[in-house]
C-alpha cells in the first residue's frame, strides 16, 4: 500500500534509523525470526481488525505476509524490529482488547504500525477463508454467471421498476440554460 | 495495415474511448491512421475475476505524485486515479453508466453565475449540437434504456436502492441508462450477471473500445495499432505545426519518432496535459500549445462518495451487475440546497478486498470490522456529482521522476466548499434511502481513486480561456487536436464516458471531412 511506503520513507529518513542502518544490514539479520514472533504479530494483525468469527489460522497467514513485508529491506527491517520489541516487552498478545486498542493508539504514527495495518486491510479482506466466511462468492464466470433466482433472490423487499419512470425524459429535457439562470444562487462561496 | 515511420501519417496518441473512436471514425472513412496506445491489449479471455490481481494487470501505476487539501491525497498519494494502461484504455475498467449532459450544464458560467473560486465557464457548443451525436454513441455503446434498447433486471443491490428510493418520494431510478448488454447487440452477448465490469468483463456484453471500435477499425485494413508505445514528445516544425511523435517501446525503452500530418491526443486529463508540457521547445517555451497558460489547469475528477449500509437481512449486493441502478431525481440544479449543479446516486458494489481498502482508508478497530463483518447484509451506492473548476486544480510536471527518467505528473487537488456541501448533501440523501428500507447500520465513505478524470485542456471559444476550439483542435497549433476529456470546459454530474464517446465522434467526422478537404 502507499501509505506504509510512504511512512517507511519517513522512517528512513530519521536519525536513528539511519545509525542503525549499517549494522543490521552487515549481519544480514531477519526480523521476527524467533518462535512465538508470527503470534505476537498475529495478535496485532487480530486487534486492528477484530472478527471474532475468524480463525487464528487466518490472522497466521496475515501476519507472515506482514513479516515478509517487514524483511523486504534495510528501512523496514529496523522499524519492525523496533516495533515488534515493543510489542514483546509489553506483552501485547496477553493484553485485554481494550488495553491493545489503547497500545495501538500509541503507537499509531510509527512506520511499523503503518506497515502492519497497510498490508492487514489488504491482505486479511482478500483472504479467500475471509471471502467464504463473509459469504462472499466472487467469480461466477465460469459456471456461467450467477443465475435468476441467484442474483436477484433478494425477497424481503417488493420487486421493483426497471424501466425508467415516464417524466424522465421531460424531466432531464426541461434544463433550458436561461430558465435555470433564473434560480439565483443564495449562498456564495 | 502496417504504416512508415517516415510517412506523415494522422496518429492518434491513446486507445481510450476518446482515441479509439477517433480511430475508428477515420479508418472508416479510408484514412489510415497510426494508434499508438502505452499499453499492451489484453484479451477478455484473460481478464481476471478477482480485484487486486486484476488491478495489477490493468492499471496504471507509473509514478504520480499528489498535493491539495483533498483527503485523497493523504489517502492515496501515488494514485490519484484508477486508470488503466491498456487497449481500450480507461474504459476496460469502467463501470458502464451512459447519463448525458442537461442542456444547462453546457453553459455554467450563465445559468450559474459567479461562483466565488471556481472558474466556470461555457463551452462553446451546447445540447442541441451534442444531441444527434449523443444518439449515435448511445448506439456505439449500446446503452440500455435508448434506442430500443431492453432494461437489464434488477439485482439485490438495486433492489434495496430502488425501494429506498421510491420510499423517499424519488421518481427517477431505473437500471440504467447502462453500457452493458440486456440483450445481445453489436456482436456482443447479454450479460450473464457475472459482475467484475471493473475488471475487463469477460463475457464482452460490456463495451469498451478493445471489443468493439479497435477490432471494428482493424478490420477496416486502414488501422496500425501499435502497444507498449507511449508517446512522450510531440515535434514541432519551423512554421509551429506539429510533425512528428517520439514514442517509447516501453519493453526496450528504445526511442522511435512518427512522422505525422495530424496528432489527435487522447492519453486523458493527466496524461495528455504531461505531455503537452513535456513538449515544451522554444518556440513553445511554456509547453506545446499552452500560450493561454490553460494547459493541465482546472482538473476536475467529479464530485465522488459512497454510501454503504447493512441491514438485518442477506443482500449479496456483489451478484450481478455492477453499476446498473441509477436515480436521477437530485441532479437538477437547485441552489436552494446550498449548492450549484447537481448529482446522481448509482448502485456500487465491491468485493471484500476492495471495500477493505476503500471502505475508511487508515481506519481500524472494531468499528470498522463490525461493518465489514456485515458484508453479506450489504448494499452500496456511488454518488457522483458536478465538481467545480479551479485554475489551481492542475497537472503540473513535478520534480519526481518515472521509471523512464521522465517527470512524472503532480495532480493539486483542493475541494471546493461547493464539493463538500454537494458530498453532504447527497451522503444525507443516500443514508435517507437505506433507512427507509431498515439499515441497521450507513456509512459515508470518502472519495477514492476513480476513473472520472476531467478537464486539464479545456474547450473554449476564445484562444486566451482554453487550449483547445470547439472541435477539440489546439487554438495555438492547427493540425494537433485533443480527443479525451480532458476537454471538458466543465464536467456536468453526469459519468463522462458518454459524452467523451459523442465529442469524438463527432470530432473523428469532422477531422475526416477537413483531411478530404485537404484543408489539414
Amino acid at each position: 500500500m502507499k501509505i506504509t511506503r510512504r511512512e517507511l520513507l519517513i522512517s528512513a529518513g530519521s536519525l536513528l534509523a539511519y545509525s542503525q542502518l549499517g549494522s543490521l544490514a552487515n549481519a544480514e539479520v531477519n526480523i521476527a525470526a524467533q518462535p512465538g514472533d508470527q503470534e505476537m504479530i498475529a495478535s496485532m494483525c487480530k486487534a486492528l481488525y477484530p472478527h471474532d468469527r475468524f480463525p487464528m489460522s487466518i490472522y497466521m497467514d496475515v501476519a507472515a505476509g506482514a513479516i515478509k513485508k517487514g524483511n523486504a529491506d534495510t528501512g523496514a527491517k529496523i522499524s519492525f524490529r523496533a516495533g515488534l520489541d515493543g510489542l514483546k516487552i509489553n506483552k501485547f498478545d496477553k493484553m485485554n482488547f481494550k488495553k491493545q486498542t489503547k497500545y495501538l493508539k500509541s503507537i499509531a504514527n510509527t512506520p511499523f504500525f503503518g506497515l502492519v495495518r497497510g498490508h492487514t486491510v489488504v491482505a486479511l479482506y482478500d483472504h479467500k477463508e475471509v471471502h467464504k466466511i463473509f459469504g462472499y462468492q466472487g467469480a461466477s464466470f465460469d459456471k456461467g454467471g450467477y443465475k435468476d433466482g441467484e442474483y436477484n433472490d433478494l425477497s424481503w423487499l417488493p420487486e421493483p421498476r426497471i424501466e425508467e419512470h415516464p417524466d424522465l425524459t421531460a424531466f432531464l429535457d426541461d434544463s433550458s440554460p436561461k430558465k435555470y439562470a433564473s434560480l439565483k444562487i443564495k449562498k456564495t462561496f | 495495415m502496417k504504416i512508415d515511420k517516415k510517412e506523415k501519417a494522422v496518429v492518434v496518441i491513446g486507445s481510450g474511448p476518446g482515441g479509439a473512436q477517433v480511430a475508428y471514425q477515420l479508418t472508416k472513412q479510408g484514412i489510415p491512421v497510426v494508434l499508438l496506445e502505452a499499453g499492451r491489449r489484453i484479451m477478455k479471455e484473460e481478464y481476471v475475476n478477482e480485484e487486486w490481481p486484476a488491478f495489477s494487470q490493468m492499471a496504471w501505476l507509473d509514478k504520480r505524485t499528489m498535493s491539495g487539501n483533498a483527503r485523497i491525497v493523504q489517502d492515496f498519494n501515488g494514485l490519484p486515479t484508477w486508470l488503466v494502461k491498456a487497449v481500450g484504455g480507461t474504459a476496460t475498467h469502467w463501470a458502464g453508466a451512459t447519463p448525458r449532459f442537461l442542456d444547462y450544464e453546457w453553459k455554467t458560467k450563465s445559468t450559474y453565475g459567479s461562483v466565488d473560486g471556481a472558474t466556470l465557464m461555457d463551452w462553446p457548443i451546447d445540447g442541441k449540437e451534442m444531441k444527434p451525436y449523443y444518439v449515435k454513441a448511445e448506439d456505439a455503446i449500446g446503452s440500455t434504456h435508448r434506442g430500443g434498447r431492453p432494461p437489464l433486471p434488477a439485482n439485490n443491490n438495486y433492489k434495496v436502492f430502488a425501494e429506498g428510493a421510491k420510499r423517499n418520494g424519488y421518481k427517477f431510478y431505473a437500471t440504467g441508462p447502462y453500457g452493458t448488454n440486456a440483450a445481445p447487440y453489436d456482436g456482443r452477448p447479454a450479460s450473464i450477471q457475472d459482475g467484475f465490469n471493473f475488471q475487463g468483463d469477460k463475457n464482452g456484453s460490456k463495451w469498451n473500445p478493445n471489443v468493439s471500435e479497435i477490432p471494428k477499425a482493424l478490420a477496416t485494413g486502414k488501422l496500425e495499432l501499435r502497444t507498449n508505445s507511449q508517446a512522450v514528445q510531440i515535434t514541432t516544425d519551423s512554421s509551429g505545426k506539429a510533425d512528428g511523435v517520439l514514442y517509447m517501446d516501453t519493453k526496450t525503452k528504445a526511442l522511435h519518432r512518427q512522422e505525422a500530418k495530424v496528432i489527435c491526443v487522447a492519453g486523458n486529463s493527466i496524461e495528455t496535459p504531461r505531455l503537452f508540457l513535456m513538449s515544451a521547445s522554444s518556440r513553445f517555451p511554456n509547453g506545446l500549445a499552452n500560450s493561454s497558460d490553460q494547459v493541465g489547469r482546472n482538473y476536475m475528477r467529479h464530485l465522488t462518495g459512497s454510501v454503504y449500509a447493512t441491514f438485518d437481512k442477506p443482500v449479496n449486493f456483489f451478484r450481478g451487475e455492477t453499476m446498473a441502478g441509477f436515480l436521477a431525481d437530485e441532479v437538477k440544479h437547485n441552489p436552494k440546497r446550498g449548492f450549484v449543479g447537481g448529482y446522481y446516486l448509482e448502485t456500487l458494489a465491491l468485493g471484500p478486498s476492495f471495500l477493505g481498502a476503500f471502505l475508511d482508508p487508515g481506519k481500524w478497530g472494531k468499528k470498522f470490522a463490525d461493518m465489514m463483518d456485515g458484508y453479506q447484509n450489504m448494499a452500496g451506492m456511488w454518488i457522483v456529482g458536478e465538481d467545480m473548476p479551479q485554475a489551481n486544480n492542475r497537472i503540473t510536471l513535478g520534480s519526481a521522476k518515472d521509471a523512464f527518467g521522465l517527470p512524472a505528473p503532480n495532480v493539486h487537488f483542493d475541494d471546493h466548499p461547493n464539493d463538500t456541501a454537494m458530498r453532504n448533501h447527497a451522503y444525507e440523501k443516500g443514508e435517507a434511502i437505506y433507512k427507509a428500507v431498515g439499515a441497521t447500520q450507513t456509512y459515508r465513505v470518502t472519495p477514492y481513486p476513480h476513473t472520472h478524470n476531467l478537464g486539464s485542456m479545456r474547450m473554449s471559444a476564445k484562444a486566451k480561456d482554453g487550449v483547445v476550439d470547439k472541435w477539440g483542435r489546439c487554438h495555438d497549433v492547427k493540425n494537433l487536436f485533443v480527443s479525451d476529456g480532458s476537454v471538458m470546459t466543465t464536467g456536468a454530474a453526469c459519468n463522462p464516458t458518454l459524452t467523451i464517446t459523442a465529442l469524438a465522434i463527432r470530432q473523428g467526422e469532422y477531422l475526416a471531412d477537413q483531411l478530404k478537404k485537404g484543408n489539414v
